[in-house]
């Protein structure tokens, strides 16, 4: 090989100042996006590190590694960008999360509660690097406190350091190739009293990932990866060779057995010592096994150091932090849709047998069996309910979480924005599904910072309208019926209405001899051509980005509406599912072909021929209850045949937040739990179509998107 | 175009390594989860679509379903006959004769669909109607074609039968709106 | 044209890299990687002329990349350059152990990371 080896031009350089980047301009804005991100990903980590701390779980190396590994990149970046203070605290930061994670000091140290404090204020410094040098100033200041704070409790005495590493049989390449980190990991698993096997795998290296996440998914269920090596060496063309280092909880025989279907192959590098109590915590290993049977199937395996080398001590926390797992699982979400899948399918084909009972008791000869048949059809139902219920049960968060970024991100608008508003939550309680709750983060930052940003007044245009001199913004949820309510509300300076609809008619989005009433006016902020346009945020107070919210929100089934009183302040309503998983629908039919309609939307159904049918302007409506109803035929919308105007047929009645629709059908077909499923193929987005579903019949049935329809009838009304 | 390697193995050798790789990544890139083999032989499956037949490379077939019924998707393309429900999955169909530019014909008891491994691990079936068989072509058999000729066929196999084009996937299963309405 | 490979997975740090080795002159192009597993993927599809990497990244990190390239036939004549943070100077000792040929630390002045590359793309020989 001629290549170059070893040299070492590289020399340590001084942060000098001509090698600092400006900290402003495209990549100051890049680099303050990515510290965010890096923020808010320790935020959520510390989370979970103080619930493995406190709920005495052990705490997971790969968290504090990814903690370590986040402070350890902003340090860098913050160097790079020549910000001491912030680039101090990550050095700190890192300081104590290395220490941590190479075990000098305990997870129950008091300074991994300072860690909290760390990073909000880096997250402060990272804001005022976009701000003024006062707040700034202020928040170094902070910093300053929070640094020797952080020295104080470091200079308490910590927890032993551990033994040295102890003779591992492995191949000096890979040695050669751990990183401090990793030589500890492997120390404490030896330590720990787990086996250490390498495990060899051959991939293609056009699918390699796929592959690799199979069998560190196996390895993972019940063990740790300390290295994940790659070498061409041994592999042919067009694959890769992968060796995993890993310490096992698994007797290795068994673990070899499990990757047996990844195309793993294992071979032992440290045998470990038997932990009884290891076996209980893995309920995937089958109890009918002797223990015996393990130890000389492993080949290798040292049988004779038993757990009594270990101490008492040790396996006493062993067992205690083992029985601790027990109480609480976390789970794939993938796993959870799975089982909700499966739990969906029951219920069509529960509808099915429905079917079957009512024909048998219906026949005089099958009567009698029909009547028990019901009787337990009636008992699995109640059963596969509360299954539904449980399932659905799991994947509910509370809103609370949300709450939190929105605080987050109003402190930092504080900051940015020199002004101040109190912010107000009520219903942190409230559920939602995981899904919908991680899509609605986005619009509902988005909604909040307008109102931060738009909405409210400076303290004196406050004053002069009479208001406290800080804005309030309060958001609500609560639960109604099948979905979630939240409410952003502020008491700022209101929409204009007259402005708005001015904008509106300038940019050719509604004609000016359209009558429009205030609610539909102030429904246009949603529509793109006015929401993005900066002037009708700063004279109509709101407005920049809606029609993205909007469209996410739809997304999910969801729905946004704006009520708004000038000089008084404004109020965005969002209505969302509880849950997108299974859903109870209206089966209804129009020319032949079935539809699924959520019968969460559907407020009642009429028909038609009990009504008289009205026209205006190109309309047709009912009165409902001395209301005018607006009605649209499924027909015409989807161009299924031409409806005419038939007179007789049924109106589903639709309500989306405030809005009402009247959609008329031919026939209604009963009501039925239905599992929506995304269409996959070439057409991806169809409008007014959310997804499909099986009803137990093997067609595939569409299933109706109420809040796009909803929201294109309110569009369409300029329609000639 | 890159400078060369010092080290002692031959240019040419390593030319043609990296040739291959460039090879194995592009074809790749083309089927989603077929293993690429360096073999000169092509596996197709061979479809009727209006009387001619249409091959698909048999690695990007996932399975040949008899017809179920087929639900109409408002608001779509003419070509896209619909969606069908297959074990829980609800795939899209696109109607072979609709997509080359054939007239729609009724469906008959030799209609089959071809369910086909999608990008991003999506799946999409193709209406067509009926299912020859698999053939095996030596590659030095497969002739391209000049792209404009044809909707969806973009090389020729010479067959004892005569010359059968091979499909796109990518055209046949793209968004692509040309028939559309 | 010198083709360099730039793996990290911070986007600041790559695009910083990326405009500091792109000021050297036109014929620098550089592909980015934002983790170990994309450079495996990418080193085969193209050949390159320098390879920059960082040490920690999320799957696999700087020295297993760096003992995947110098330990195969292939790859182990392009120069590789590590760019570590500080108090990682161990696993950097490491990495120029595995053949890595050369170091820096970041922050890094961008005309220092200029002359290790230039450095390292003279010893080889020129265009053919």
């Amino acid at each position: 090989m001629a290549a170059p080896r070893n040299r070492k031009p590289g020399r340590k350089p001084e942060a000098t100042p001509g090698g600092r980047r400006a900290a402003s301009g495209k990549d100051g804005r890049e680099f303050v996006a990515e510290a965010e991100e890096i923020l808010e990903l320790m935020c959520t980590d510390l989370c979970l590190l103080h619930e493995q701390r406190h709920g005495e779980r052990e705490i997971d190396p790969d968290l504090v590694h990814r903690l370590f590994r986040s402070a350890h990149t902003l340090k860098g970046l913050a160097g790079l960008f020549g910000l001491d203070a912030l680039r101090h605290l990550a050095h700190r930061l890192e300081d104590v999360l290395d220490a941590l994670r190479l075990g000098r000091i305990d997870g129950r140290s008091p300074v991994v509660g300072l860690l909290d404090e760390g990073v909000s204020t880096m997250l402060a410094l990272v804001s005022g690097f976009e701000g003024e040098d006062a707040t700034r100033d202020a928040v170094v200041a902070r910093a300053e406190n929070f640094l020797a704070e952080l020295e104080r409790a470091l200079a308490e005495p910590t927890g032993a350091s551990p033994d040295g590493l102890a003779a591992v049989a492995l191949d000096p390449s890979i040695v050669r190739a751990l990183t401090e980190y990793e030589e500890h990991r492997l120390r404490e698993n030896v330590g720990r009293g787990r086996p250490i096997v390498l495990v060899d795998a051959t991939f293609e290296l056009t699918s390699f990932e796929e592959g690799l996440a199979e069998i560190s998914g196996a390895v993972r269920e019940s063990g740790e990866i300390i290295s994940t090596l790659p070498s061409a060496a041994a592999a042919g063309d067009g694959k890769i060779c992968f060796s995993l280092l890993v310490a096992t909880d698994l007797e290795p025989s068994l673990l070899a057995r499990r990757l047996d279907r990844a195309n793993g192959s294992l071979s032992i590098v440290h045998p470990g010592r038997p932990a009884r109590a290891t076996r209980p915590a893995d309920p995937a290993q089958s109890p009918a096994e002797p223990a015996g049977a393990h130890a000389s199937a492993g080949g290798g395996f040292d049988a004779s150091s038993s757990g009594a080398a270990t101490g008492p001590g040790a396996e006493d926390r062993r067992i205690e932090s083992l029985r601790s797992i027990s109480g609480s699982v976390r789970v794939d979400i993938a796993k959870l849709d799975l089982l909700m899948n499966l739990v969906g399918e029951m219920a069509s084909q529960r509808t099915a047998l429905t079917g079957i009972v009512m024909q048998l008791s219906a026949d005089p000869r099958t009567a009698r069996i029909g009547t028990e048949l019901a009787k337990i059809h009636k008992l699995l139902d109640r059963r596969l309910k509360a299954l539904q219920a449980g399932v659905l049960d799991v994947r509910m968060v509370p809103l609370r979480q949300v709450f939190e970024k929105l605080s987050r991100v109003v402190r930092r608008l504080r900051i940015d924005l020199e002004k101040d508003a109190q912010l107000e939550f009520t219903g942190g309680d409230t559920e939602l599904d995981k899904l919908i709750v991680e899509q609605l983060v986005d619009p509902l930052v988005h909604v909040v910072r307008n109102a931060f940003d738009h909405a409210l007044e400076s303290p004196e245009a406050r004053a002069v309208a009479g208001k406290p001199s800080i804005g309030r913004i309060r958001v609500a949820a609560f639960q109604r019926g099948n979905h979630v309510v939240i409410e952003v509300e502020d008491d700022g300076r209101g929409m204009d209405v007259e402005s708005i609809h001015r904008k509106a008619i300038e940019r050719g989005i509604v004609s000016a001899d359209e009558a429009l009433s205030e609610r539909d006016v102030l429904g246009l902020v949603f529509e793109a051509g006015l929401s993005t346009r900066d002037e009708v945020s700063q004279t109509s107070g709101r407005g920049v980005g809606m029609d993205v919210v909007r469209s996410n929100l739809a997304a999910l089934g969801g729905l946004v509406e704006v009520h708004s009183r000038k000089g008084l302040g404004t109020t965005i309503t969002i209505t969302l599912p509880i849950t997108l998983a299974i859903i109870q629908a209206l089966i209804v039919r129009v020319a032949g072909e079935r539809y699924a309609i959520p019968l969460s939307s559907v407020k009642e159904t009429l028909r038609l021929e009990d009504h008289r049918v009205l026209r205006s302007e190109a309309r047709e409506l009912i009165s409902l209850r001395g209301t005018p109803l607006l009605l649209r035929r499924l027909a015409d919308e989807f161009e299924i045949a031409d409806a005419g105007a038939a007179e007789r047929g049924f109106v589903v009645v639709l309500g989306m937040g405030e809005q009402r629709l009247g959609l008329v059908v031919d026939a209604l077909d009963g009501q039925q739990d239905v599992v929506i499923k995304p269409i996959q193929g070439p057409v991806r987005q169809i409008r007014g179509i959310a997804g499909a579903t099986e009803l137990g019949d093997r067609i595939a049935t569409l299933v109706i998107d109420v809040s796009a329809l909803v929201a294109e009838s309110s569009r369409r009304r300029e329609a000639a | 175009m890159t400078s060369e390697s010092t080290s002692a193995s031959a240019p040419a050798l390593r030319g043609a390594v990296s040739g291959d790789w460039l090879a194995l990544s592009r074809s790749a890139a083309r089927s989603f989860h077929s293993v690429p083999t360096v073999e000169e032989r092509r596996e197709l499956l061979v479809v009727e679509a209006a009387g001619s037949p249409y091959a698909i490379a048999v690695e990007r077939v996932r399975e040949i379903v008899r017809l179920a019924a087929i639900t109409r998707i408002p608001r779509t393309p003419a070509w896209l006959a619909g969606v069908v429900a297959l074990r829980g999955e609800i795939v899209e169909v696109v109607d072979l004769r609709r997509r080359i530019g054939l007239p729609q014909a009724a469906v008959t008891r030799s209609s089959r669909i071809v369910v086909i491994h999608g990008d991003e691990a999506g799946i999409a079936g193709i209406l067509v109607d009926a299912v020859r068989g698999v053939l095996r072509i030596p590659e030095q058999d497969v002739l391209p074609t000049d792209g404009r000729d044809f909707r969806a066929v973009v090389e020729m196999v010479r067959t004892p039968d005569g010359f059968v084009g091979v499909l796109d996937l990518e055209r046949v299963l793209g968004a692509g709106d040309e028939d559309g309405r | 044209m010198k083709r360099i490979l730039i793996v990290e997975d911070s986007a600041t740090m790559r695009s910083l890299i990326g405009a500091s080795l792109e000021a050297i002159d036109a014929s620098v192009k550089i592909v980015e990687a934002r983790s170990g597993f994309e450079a495996l993927r990418l080193l085969p599809r193209e050949s390159y002329d320098l390879v920059v990497t960082d040490i920690n990244m999320p799957d696999i990190n700087g020295l297993e990349l760096a003992s995947f390239m110098k330990g195969s036939a292939k790859y182990a004549s392009i120069p590789l350059v590590i760019v570590s943070t500080e108090g990682s100077e161990r696993d950097v000792e490491k990495g120029l152990g595995l053949g890595a040929d050369a170091y820096l630390v970041k922050p890094f002045d961008p005309e220092a990371l200029r002359q290790i590359v230039l450095d390292l793309l003279a010893v080889r020989p020129r265009e053919c």
